[in-house]
């Protein structure tokens, strides 16, 4: 190669490397927009620097205000859908991970087609149904519209998992003569852990994000981050509603930053979320 | 595995405890005494973080304190959804122990109640606090030209307004009418646009409109008639279709609500907005909704106004507490509270100055004093009054919306 | 499924006393089938007038008929099926596009790594705010146009939200899924598909080839089923188009919506039968991720 050339596919490099590193830093862009209005006060066009005002951040984390109760009640859902879901998709996982059986590919079907299957369309059919079971306008209705599309997402990744898994460590211990449960608990568990956490953080993702399910099955009344976000949008108090948005997306991207890594690791027909 | 059956079980929890007689309101100790301790569930439109806010700070530590009573605030993003729960307890069986204590109505959802025989009646001229109401008014005791029957209980009242930005739009040049307003919009092509029926707000526009081109409100106080309305419809089709291709984006698009419209208001897009509010827009100025130079006004040919109520369904697990609720609301010190655009609303008064005492009324006054130019002043509003007709044709207009013109 | 699973021959034990595999997938099947058949069963029978909230009639197709026989629906159709191709082939060229870079650049830096990534714990809702306050007449581009001098006013920017080609939507898509795609390749370019990159490049392949016949048959067992996921994702969503769209037309979901919140209980059927059509553009995209995930893996 030339001294030239050399130069010329140099400066390609840099120019792609910039571009690159331009995107990503675009692709940031609407996150900083959203901290900016959350901080100004009357903004309207054609204002480019804003009024700055701390008036949305005061009025959103009161003492009375609503989204001390809507994040309770995300947290909680969150935790109830996570721990169902991780429960159910450590047997189910392994079993579509590792087994070889008759009608597979039916069970696989019928895990994938919750989780395609739009919650609006999901949410308004089951709507009538939890009213008669009075589970309508309720947290565990809610809970039991989330596991929809969460169980099915938590039993195929933790399938990914358990089709990595060696099952060699456990085959030793039970030689050894260890229970099924200590078997379970020193061998099992941990291998499968970073798996079962990123599972775990993913389903989590899918109930904090829900808004359709939770709007339909709670009726409005199952005040989550979501459903307060989007009756504050529709209320007209943009700088109001950008600061509930950072709010609600906080908690979740500094879980993602502390994941981010195990994320990686993770087969790719596994992340079925977009 | 545990863990999951435990759960599970957990998730058949029973729902809330029945309540066994109807509250009777000439009996007020006793209701209030009945009513200690418990949760009111008040069901009503969450879309303003204001008025929520209102709810939360100012009702709510009040029955804590001086009646033991929870005020569980349950925002719905449509009151429909409110009546559909109300309703579809009622057709599976539910008697008593209904999840609606206290639902915030008026107009066509109103009507769909009533309808369904699906609210406790009789009650709201009893209550101690409706002696400030003025019952005698067809503007209490109608509501959208249907019989009220003491089937809910006045929280409030609106008047609809136009609101312009005195920066770019001089008093002169303000319309007065819905055919000044044709007139303007040919004019300034591109800087006016409405909501999208069923908006409430939009709905209303577009009501106005009707009386107008159809020659006033009049013809149309008696009860909902098909044959005349459809007849007479078509002049309203034809103006707004008329005046479509000269509003924002060409009337390819409408904004969705009230809330849509004030943020191309105030970020110029066009040049007016509408309200509710009788106190004015001093609080949207002052939460940076609207800007700073903003002002209200109405037509010479009127605007509808009219009362908004609150209602206990006959299967509420709370009707004690809900009752006292909706008495609490009408003690004049919290109507002022209401009326005054310092605190967050603005909305106007249910009860009437003349049935209040001289130091009852001072807190209003005092209000009404410091309204200024943010506000119409209170005798033109009375005077450009028009009244609510019959609710089907709010759902006719409605309809017919949806078909002539957003759809072309 | 990755290619480890076909590989092993051993079936799994099953220990003397231990249940078998449909024991282990009973509970969560128990637990999302019947919720889901019901949901879906409960939105058939509600469109053919069965279990109104005001009681039930004969079953009857009349919704549908009035569905199918609306211009509105057909539009609202074609519209969701535009927005979500449109939105998923951008996606998907960039997101691998910004791969394909992020490898060669920026892969051991965790910060550009969180960036890449952050989109996928933002939900739909806020990502139609935030273009809502980029994109929109009066948002941040079109004042930074103004304060240029470039455009005049906020008429003179153009229409990005509320206008019927759904520009807005599918910026908002775009930038949600691109990072998904991106992540999805990112999982395989960081395996097997370096190790026969860097074969084709010792023999001589320049880079372009190596994409065209080593990284791109790779990524696709992957990429295609991903696209189906992001097919369906992007039909079927509500918020974004409900928040960015114009009146006219609006996507399939809002249609359903409108209908289901109708203060006349009497569109309610109309509102369900849309909702099975939804669904069963969804359960087309399982049944296509199914075959073609089974099918792209069986050729490697």
């Amino acid at each position: 190669m030339s001294a030239r050339s050399g130069a010329t596919a140099r400066r390609r490099l840099r120019l792609q490397r910039l571009g690159g590193a331009s995107l990503l830093t675009l692709w940031a862009v609407p996150v900083a927009v959203l901290v900016l209005f959350s901080v100004a006060h009357a903004y309207f066009y054609p204002q480019l620097v804003p009024d700055w005002s701390a008036r949305a951040w005061r009025l959103l984390l009161e003492r009375r205000s609503a989204v001390w109760s809507a994040l309770a009640v995300s947290v909680r859902i969150g935790v109830a859908v996570v721990a169902i879901a991780l429960a159910v998709s450590i047997p189910a996982g392994r079993a579509l991970g590792r087994s070889k059986f008759r009608g597979k590919p039916l069970v696989r079907l019928a895990l994938i087609s919750p989780l395609l299957a739009p919650p609006m369309a999901v949410g308004m059919g089951l709507d009538l149904v939890f009213i008669r079971l009075r589970l309508a306008g309720g947290y565990w209705g809610v809970v039991l519209a989330h596991l929809i599309p969460a169980i099915p997402y938590a039993v195929l990744i933790m399938a990914g998992v358990f089709a990595n898994f060696d099952p060699g460590g456990e085959d030793q211990a039970r030689t050894l003569g260890a229970t099924r449960r200590a078997v379970f608990r020193y061998v099992t568990f941990p291998a499968i852990a970073p798996g079962l956490a990123v599972a775990g953080l993913l389903v989590l993702l899918v109930s904090w994000s829900q808004y359709v399910l939770t709007l339909l099955i709670g009726g409005g009344q199952v005040v989550t981050l979501p459903i307060l976000l989007f009756s504050t949008f529709s209320g007209g108090d943009t700088t109001m509603a950008s600061a509930l948005s950072l709010f609600y997306v906080a908690p979740v991207l500094v879980l993602l930053a502390v994941g981010a890594r195990s994320t990686a690791r993770l087969a790719p027909s596994q992340l079925v979320q977009p | 595995m545990l863990v999951v059956v435990v759960l599970v079980a957990a998730a058949c929890s029973t729902g809330p405890i029945a309540d066994a007689d109807i509250p009777d309101p000439s009996n007020w100790d006793e209701v209030v005494a009945r009513a200690r301790g418990q949760t009111v569930n008040l069901f009503m439109w969450g879309g303003s973080s204001q008025i929520n806010r209102f709810v939360d700070t100012v009702y709510a530590p009040l029955l804590e304190d001086d009646f033991d009573i929870t005020l569980n605030r349950v925002p719905v993003a449509d009151t429909v959804d409110a009546i559909n729960t109300i309703l579809a307890e009622l057709q599976g069986g539910r008697g008593r122990g209904g999840s609606v204590d206290l639902v915030w109505v008026n107009g066509e959802n109103f009507l769909t109640l009533r309808q369904a025989d699906a609210l406790l009646t009789d009650w709201a001229t009893s209550i101690p606090n409706a002696r400030l109401v003025d019952w005698d008014s067809p503007e209490v005791n109608q509501d959208f030209g249907l019989a009220v029957n003491g089937a809910e209980s006045p929280w409030g009242s609106a008047q609809f307004q136009f609101v312009y930005d005195g920066a770019r739009t001089t008093v002169e040049e303000l319309p007065h009418s819905y055919v000044e307003l044709r007139n303007w919009v040919e004019a300034h092509p591109g800087r006016f646009t409405y909501p999208a029926p069923p908006d409430f707000h939009g709905t209303r526009f577009i009501k106005q409109a009707f009386y107008e081109v159809t020659g006033g409100v009049e013809s149309w106080l008696l009860g909902f008639d098909e044959t005349a309305y459809d007849a007479a419809a078509v002049e309203l089709w034809s103006y707004l279709t008329g005046i479509e291709p000269f509003l924002w984006r060409g009337g390819t698009t409408y904004p969705q609500s009230l809330a849509e419209l004030n943020r191309l208001f105030a970020n110029g897009e066009v040049d007016f907005t509408f309200t509710q509010l009788p106190a004015g827009i001093g609080a949207n100025i002052a939460s940076g909704v609207l800007p700073a130079t903003a002002k209200p006004f109405v037509f010479d040919t009127g605007s509808i106004g009219d009362s908004h109520y609150l209602a206990i369904p006959n299967n509420a697990a709370h009707p004690h507490g809900a009752m006292v609720v909706a008495n609490l609301v009408l003690d004049p010190e919290l109507q002022a509270a209401k009326f005054d655009p310092a605190n967050g609303w603005g909305d106007g008064l249910a009860i009437s100055l003349s049935r209040l005492e001289a130091t009852e009324q001072s807190s209003i006054a005092k209000v009404t004093a410091g309204l200024s130019d943010l506000a119409v002043p209170p005798d033109r509003l009375q005077a450009t009054r028009l009244p609510e007709v019959s609710a089907e044709y709010t759902i006719a207009l409605e309809r017919d919306w949806d078909f002539y013109v957003r759809q072309n | 499924m990755s290619a480890r699973t076909e590989d092993t021959t051993r079936a799994e034990p099953i220990f003397r006393g231990e249940p078998g595999v449909w024991w282990r997938l009973a509970p969560a099947l128990l637990i999302v089938i019947p919720l889901f058949v019901v949901a879906v069963g409960l939105a058939v029978l509600q469109s053919v007038g069965i279990f109104g909230v005001t009681g039930s009639s004969d079953p009857s197709l009349a919704a549908y008929r009035s569905l199918l026989g609306s211009a509105e629906f057909w539009r609202s159709l074609s519209f969701s099926a535009y927005l979500a191709t449109v939105a998923t082939t951008l996606s998907l060229i960039i997101g691998v596009a910004a791969a394909l870079t992020f490898r060669r650049f920026f892969s051991r830096s965790r910060v550009w790594s969180f960036l890449l990534q952050m989109n996928l714990a933002i939900p739909h809702l806020v990502g139609a705010l935030a273009m809502l306050l980029v994109l929109g007449q009066s948002g941040l581009l079109s004042r930074g146009a103004t304060a240029v001098g470039l455009t005049h006013g906020t008429s003179g920017f153009p229409a990005f939200v509320f206008d019927s080609r759904g520009l807005a939507i599918i910026a908002e898509y775009v930038w949600k899924e691109a990072p998904f795609f991106a992540v999805v390749a990112l999982a395989i370019l960081g395996t097997v598909a370096t190790d026969y990159d860097s074969v084709a490049a010792t023999l001589g392949a320049g880079r372009p080839q190596r994409f065209r016949y080593v990284t791109l048959p790779l990524l696709l067992p992957a990429l295609v089923p991903a696209a189906v996921v992001v097919f369906a994702f992007s039909f079927g969503t509500f918020e974004v188009p409900l928040l960015l769209g114009g009146s006219f037309p609006e996507a399939l979901p809002v249609l359903a919506y409108r209908r289901f919140v109708n203060v006349d209980l009497a569109a309610r059927p109309e509102a369900m039968a849309a909702g099975v059509i939804i669904i069963i553009v969804g359960l087309a995209a399982a049944v296509a991720y199914q075959r073609l995930a089974r099918r792209l893996e069986g050729r490697r």
